[in-house]
């Protein structure tokens, strides 16, 4: 089943748009959906034009398309479970919170706390990221605990904030405090960013740049070969008795 | 006016000698009356329980140290969300919750005045703000001298009289209600990057003994004839072994007030434990318990712990840092000018933990060792124990056996071997959970005589009906229905007004402010002493005329007069 929902250009001005309902699994019984606007509850059809497209008996067998101007559209596929959500343009806020299941893909560019808190599944961005990608929630002791994130663009701030367990990759440069608080799982930034894995606990992080700002408190071990690179492993973060890994190719202290 | 009948009401009223016995309750302009005209509104309590609205003696629900509670712990704001309804506003956060959201939740079980534990003077301002965000309790604010340096400097000079009169000049200009001591001298003492171990370790600079600081104030307390006694959280809080300093500290303690206790400890538990380091950890209940029924100048709380998530804050800044040490999690360290400080740490308290396990042993102990409900009243010193929400279970543990065995089951299984828990046969009854949950709140802060904690004629119209029939509900077997009696009133009335049914507060209400204002000697008015001033001047970053915390703070001020003994 192939459900397409094309964004209905925005009257009024710029107020984004809240649609947890648009989750694979809900357009098993139709589409007789809501999202809110501010404080105004709106039928499905009324953001969308929304046209269905066979049918289907599970989650997994249906994959829902966004097109349009999507990106004031909130907290898509949160708990997503099973299905696919493909999302032709941009994507706001919040994508993908609680994600257990399922593949999310975006051809644009990602707003703030992509993927926050999941748990499982795959997302996929083919643009850049804003902040807080793959992270925990303010406050929180453990962000992502488990399934893939992929970005092909850049990175914001606080990329894989309190990760703890799974693995996130970009291929562009992070922001600053990639990787902040890590328990465990992967961090692979293919690029440069600064102050990666401050306060790290466990798991690895991996900077195929240059690491601006080295946090000082990572005990230099030596250089290991991996795939293909030579990198210069550290481990800490000392200051919070940590036991992570830490690899970069390259990393400049502050003055 | 507006009249009010309670008919048919089943009233534990303990300082009115009353127990269990089924009578009608009449309420007129916020007040109990002898009776009401037939015009009068009637609320059939149909034989349910019903007793003094309840008084919490000890917790921490306004102020600076709250808010920074919530300020750095946003992840609890997650917890404990409710939309706007009727007459209730939005709510969320679960130990460290809005103001509303405590408000409601205190009021649904019956509670309808507070104190919070623990006001620095200096920042008094933004607890009175709170306390009008309070709406449906009563409040008043124990204010921290644990430090002051006026204080200090006159204990020094053996001028007990001196200390008095700072007490009063402080304890009128921020509004506060009685005298709070944390961790005295330890806090000072904290500024230097150090504490004191117990009584007998002098504070740096001002080389007076956290012994002097108790003794003085417990004195200087009695001359000005407040109504509540010295509120004490003891030295060396939370240390394997400090159960010797807090006898020590309770030997401290003449008996000076024929009324009431003359030293009110708080959150005892965090007390009484022994050891000689956290592998052989175990409980002192026994001696503290022991020693609190001989002495019946001492009244304690019991600042029970229960297992689950909540953020402990306290001014003892030192005590919230070796705490941080073994959590290492988020920590948070203030320090207020001439006065106090303070701490926050989120803590997990886990019954797979063999030192939370004991911790919670121990809370319970004090209260079934304690023979008299007056000496030990029910607290969590929320939410450093526990969020209040958790009352209603204390209750259950606390009325069965059965429930405490079922629940120690669960415990660490070492906890067995280092705590007497086990072998305590002793079942609370319901007139013994109203003296620990009112009557003796109300006796203990000295508010019985403005109305508070009973339903005598004349008194405060503050009543909690519980969905509770004490003849047919047996608390030892059906402790559940004890827990779910208790945590949802069928009536809260507060000041003549049914404020909270079933689990819903229907008015907004408006809070009143209890607060002291001894009346000294010229001469030991501070607000012209040129020493005084000349330090305030010197040291505070605030003018002295701008400290006073303004009339306009309190919505409905109750002010306290007393007469000094200067």
């Amino acid at each position: 089943m192939k459900v397409t929902l094309a964004m209905k250009p925005m009257t009024k001005g710029f107020i984004p748009i809240e649609a947890e309902s648009i989750v694979p699994k809900n357009f098993l019984s139709g589409t007789d959906l809501s999202v809110w606007r501010g404080n105004r509850e709106l039928r499905l059809d009324e953001a969308f034009s929304v046209s269905v497209e066979g049918s289907a008996d599970r989650a997994e067998d249906v994959e829902v398309v966004l097109s349009g101007d999507t990106c004031r559209l909130k907290r898509v596929g949160e708990y997503m479970d099973a299905g696919r959500i493909t999302v032709l343009g941009g994507i706001g806020m919040h994508c993908g919170n609680f994600m257990s299941g399922g593949t999310i893909e975006v051809h644009g560019n990602a707003d703030g706390w992509l993927g926050r808190e999941m748990a499982g599944g795959t997302i996929v961005c083919r643009g850049d990221v804003a902040d807080y990608c793959a992270s925990g929630y303010r406050g929180g002791r453990k962000g992502m605990k488990g399934g893939t994130v992929e970005v092909f663009g850049r990175a914001g701030d606080f990329l894989a904030e309190s990760l703890a367990g799974g693995t996130v990759v970009v291929h562009g440069d992070a922001g600053d405090m990639a990787g902040a608080e890590i328990h465990s799982g992967t961090l692979v930034v293919h690029g440069n960013c600064s102050r990666p894995a401050a306060n790290m606990k466990g798991g690895s992080c991996y900077v195929y740049g240059t690491a601006r700002g080295m946090i000082p408190t990572f005990r230099k071990v030596g250089t290991v070969q991996h795939e293909g690179r030579t990198l210069i492993q550290f481990t800490g973060d000392l200051a919070n008795r940590g036991k992570g890994n830490l690899f970069v190719k390259d990393y400049e202290y502050l003055d | 006016m507006t009249e009010l009948l309670v008919k048919n009401a089943c009233v534990i009223d303990p300082l009115r000698g009353i127990n269990g016995e089924v009578m009608d309750i009449a309420i007129r302009n916020g007040k109990i009356v002898e009776e009401v005209s037939d015009a009068a509104e009637v609320v059939d309590a149909r034989g349910m329980l019903t007793m003094p609205g309840g008084i919490d003696s000890h917790t921490h629900i306004c102020g600076t140290k709250v808010n920074f509670g919530r300020y750095m712990s946003p992840e609890d704001m997650r917890a404990g969300r409710t939309p706007r309804q009727g007459a209730m506003h939005a709510t969320s956060g679960y130990s460290v919750p809005t103001t509303y959201g405590n408000s409601y939740r205190y009021s649904v079980m019956g509670y309808t005045t507070l104190l919070e534990g623990a006001m620095a003077p200096l920042e008094a301002r933004h607890t009175h703000e709170e306390f009008s965000y309070t709406p449906l309790q009563d409040t008043m604010a124990n204010t921290l001298f644990d430090g002051n340096w006026g204080i200090l400097e006159a204990i020094r000079d053996g001028d007990t009289k001196r200390v008095a009169a700072i007490i009063a000049w402080t304890l009128s200009a921020v509004k506060g209600f009685g005298v709070k001591l944390t961790n005295p001298g330890g806090t000072e003492a904290w500024q230097w990057g150090k504490n004191v171990t117990c009584i007998r370790d002098p504070v740096p600079y001002f080389e007076v003994t956290p012994a002097e600081i108790i003794r003085s104030v417990v004195e200087a307390n009695e001359l000005l004839h407040l109504p509540h006694s010295v509120h004490l959280h003891c030295n060396n809080l939370g240390t394997p072994g400090n159960y010797t300093c807090t006898l020590g500290s309770f030997g401290l303690i003449p008996d000076l007030n024929k009324k009431r206790q003359t030293l009110y400890a708080t959150h005892v538990q965090f007390h009484a434990y022994g050891g000689s380091g956290w592998k052989d950890f175990c409980s002192k209940s026994e001696p503290i318990a022991n020693y609190v029924n001989m002495r019946p100048q001492i009244v304690i709380d019991m600042g029970q712990v229960m297992f689950g998530r909540t953020t402990t804050m306290t001014a003892d800044g030192p005590m919230e840092f070796n705490l941080y040490r073994l959590h290492h999690d988020k920590w948070s360290n203030h320090d207020v000018e001439l006065e106090t400080g303070s701490g926050i740490i989120p803590v997990i308290y886990r019954r797979k933990n063999l030192v939370n396990s004991i911790m919670w042993a121990i809370g319970l102990e004090l209260a079934l060792l304690t023979k008299s409900p007056w000496q030990c009243l029910l607290t969590t010193d929320n939410p450093n124990g526990a969020p209040f929400v958790k009352y209603p279970e204390i209750i259950a543990l606390l009325m069965s056996k059965r429930y405490r065995d079922a629940e120690f089951a669960t415990v660490h299984p070492d906890t067995e071997s280092r705590v007497p828990l086990p072998a305590i046969e002793r079942e609370l009854d319901w007139h013994e959970i109203a003296v620990m949950t009112r009557a003796g709140g109300a006796r203990a802060l000295g508010i019985q005589d403005l109305g508070k904690g009973h339903l005598a004629p004349g008194a405060d119209a503050d009543v909690a009906i519980y969905p509770l029939r004490i003849d047919e509900v047996d608390p030892a077997a059906e402790y559940q229905k004890v827990i779910d009696g208790f945590s949802q009133t069928e009536y809260t009335i507060k000041r003549g007004r049914v404020v909270a049914r079933r689990g819903e507060c229907l008015v907004h209400g408006s809070n009143a402010t209890f607060w002291v204002r001894p009346k000294v000697p010229e001469n030991y008015d501070m607000g012209k002493d040129p020493d005084f001033i000349e330090k305030f001047d010197r040291y505070y970053t605030v003018r002295m005329r701008n400290y006073p915390v303004q009339d306009e703070y309190l919505t409905r001020s109750r002010c306290i007069e007393t007469e000094a003994d200067l």
